[in-house]
């Protein structure tokens, strides 16, 4: 006789809830986080459907309007040539996001398999990445970046993979110390014992232990991307013009900070948006996910 | 304790070498001196000769790598050619000046302001102030150091418009000797103002979680059974300890703020080291790049020695071996 059909005999009602369903109900009682993912969703799907619906391209020329604050005909005002700033903001906005989310898949898949790999069997790889780690201290990931986009161009593909390359070091270090802490455990010894191949081990039977923590910093990563990708644009390290992404759009206006501040902190306020949904979503699926860090 | 210092300090000489080498390749191989002389149609056979036996080109890179760091080692770290030929560490040792001269105030500010938000967070821990602390640490995280410095300058702009005057300089360093005390004042303020959001956010974030494990301990419930004051519990009991964690974080903070920081100094127009790397890495000058690098280097293993070291002495629980 099952579980349940014994409480049902004994007048007992209980619900069986999976661990994806406790999690998602206890983040829902995040208030903050709930409205941070509402108001992440607004903001992708404006970024998605705004360019559609914007009567302008977002290379069109209004020569009628030149370099304008914002007015009707355009709630973001124009740029020095004519161009709709609303229509490039949220194409700005769709390339930012998307070299951010590419980033922090990239970032955790690279992290998460290192960390793995260095954590499980220790030893010499171990040592090779805590060394890795300590010489990216040293090494300005600046330069290897300016060099980088010098030799393989920088796109927003490229963007995103050369950060990655330089990110995953933290996701590592996360990922390696609960590998070193659940290889030890019996459950593991179980599982070898039962004949299962490393690999099993490593993916089957301790990875979904470490899965809150990397889904938290996955999450985290893209705020962190964001800002990363803006300030490079900002410093014309990023992408390459005339790709609008919101870092680029600020460089372009800082010139005009004096006349127009609007065209420069108009993005910077979707930056700020963006990084601040993803830190919320992220504080709220640490507590989600973590059933020891919950509030008593 | 010296013993370890010395061993320490001895293993990572090879991570110093090989992280310069790597800088050093990367530099070298990303453009060709000789390259701006192909176009010029007056220069003879002894222009490429001199370019040449400048930059050692003759050379394979490995071995002026070589050269580079045994002149380097002894304190002559060649010219800087994109600063008209000056002293390359000269340069940089200038330049490192100014960005202390932000860096320290805006240290100093950061630690005291972190650790008193971060205490009284933990202390009162769900409180409202809690609450508007951690939202403010939120916001301050997601603020790019850009957007805020763009606001910060903003906002002089338009007292300037609105009451023709406004407090504080938007753009260059104003110094004591040659502008007097107050003028120096209101070029500093942007720069280290722009310099504590952004890490008093993140550090206040740390002190809090530090705070909040100290004070759940059993030692604390001990010291609050046996009727010590509640304050001397915070401070002496609690704080004493919390702020053991801190330390490598203050380290690496530190160590980053003296070693310039890009967007800062860059948005301030301020003579740091920050936009010399950057026009260093753009231009491609070699010699300089690399005085930034090593001085930077130097500056995290140094600090982060130091943290050690004093993780030891704070914590005698740790001991060398």
């Amino acid at each position: 006789m099952s579980e349940a059909a014994i409480d049902a005999r004994e007048g007992i009602t209980t619900v069986s809830r999976s661990f994806g369903r406790q999690a998602w109900d206890r983040f829902r009682r995040h208030r903050l986080a709930m409205f941070a993912l509402v108001l992440l969703a607004l903001l992708t799907l404006s970024f998605i459907v705004g360019p559609w619906l914007s009567p302008y391209a977002f290379s069109d020329q209004d020569f009628s309007a030149l370099n304008q604050g914002p007015s009707l005909a355009h709630p973001f005002g124009t740029d020095p040539i004519g161009r709709d700033l609303m229509v490039r903001t949220f194409i700005g906005g769709r390339y930012s996001l998307r070299i951010a989310l590419l980033i922090a898949v990239l970032t955790t898949v690279i992290g998460t398999v290192i960390g793995a790999v260095s954590g499980y069997f220790g030893g010499a790889i171990g040592a090779a990445v805590d060394q890795f780690i300590n010489l990216f201290l040293i090494v300005p990931s600046l330069i290897i970046l300016i060099v980088l986009a010098n030799r393989y161009g920088s796109g927003p593909n490229a963007i995103a993979v050369v950060i990655a390359l330089l990110a995953w070091p933290l996701i590592a270090r996360i990922v390696r110390g609960s590998f070193l802490q659940f290889r030890e455990q019996e459950f593991v010894l179980a599982a070898r014992a039962a004949g299962a191949s490393t690999r099993r081990i490593m993916f089957r039977h301790i990875l979904p232990n470490v899965f809150g923590p990397i889904v938290v910093n996955a999450t985290l990563l893209i705020g962190t991307a964001i800002i990363l990708e803006s300030t490079l644009g900002f410093l014309g390290l990023g992408v390459r013009p005339p790709v609008p992404t919101l870092g680029n759009l600020i460089a372009e206006a800082k010139g005009a900070l004096q006349t127009k501040p609007s065209a420069a902190l108009i993005p910077g306020g979707f930056i700020v948006a963006i990084t601040l949904c993803a830190n919320f979503i992220g504080d709220g699926l640490r507590d989600a996910l973590d059933p020891t860090s919950r509030r008593s | 304790m010296l013993a370890y210092s010395v061993r320490r300090v001895l293993a990572t000489i090879p991570l110093l070498l090989l992280g310069t080498f790597i800088v050093y390749v990367l530099v070298a191989i990303s453009g060709d001196p000789l390259a701006k002389l192909v176009t010029c149609t007056t220069c003879d056979q002894s222009a490429f000769d001199r370019i040449i036996d400048l930059y050692d080109l003759d050379k394979p890179i490995p071995e002026r790598y070589v050269n580079w760091i045994v002149n380097a080692v002894q304190g002559d770290f060649g010219p800087a050619v994109s600063f008209g030929s000056i002293d390359a560490g000269a340069l940089v040792l200038e330049r490192a000046a100014n960005s202390a001269r932000v860096a320290v105030p805006a240290f100093l500010l950061i630690v005291t302001i972190a650790v008193a938000l971060g205490v009284y967070s933990a202390v009162n821990q769900y409180s409202r102030l809690d609450y508007t602390v951690t939202g403010l640490s939120f916001l301050g995280i997601s603020l790019p150091t850009f957007v805020f410095a763009l606001l910060l300058q903003t906002i002089m702009i338009w007292m300037l418009e609105g009451f023709g005057w406004r407090p504080f300089y938007v753009t260059g360093m104003r110094t004591v000797e040659l502008d007097g005390f107050l003028e120096m004042l209101r070029s500093h303020v942007l720069p280290v103002v722009t310099l504590v959001l952004v890490l008093t956010a993140s550090e206040s974030r740390f002190q809090r979680a530090a705070m909040l494990e100290v004070i759940n301990s059993d030692y604390i419930r001990t010291a609050r059974a046996k009727g010590v004051p509640r304050r001397r519990v915070i401070l002496r009991h609690g704080l004493r300890n919390a702020l053991i964690p801190m330390v490598t974080i203050w380290a690496l903070d530190f160590a980053a703020l003296l070693g310039g920081s890009v967007v800062t100094e860059t948005i301030f127009a301020w003579p740091g080291l920050g936009p010399l790397f950057i026009s260093a890495v753009s231009q491609l000058d070699l010699n300089l790049t690399m005085a930034i690098v090593m001085l930077t280097s130097l500056l995290v293993i140094t600090f982060n020695l130091v943290a050690d070291l004093a993780y030891g002495w704070l914590d005698p629980r740790i001991r060398y071996e």
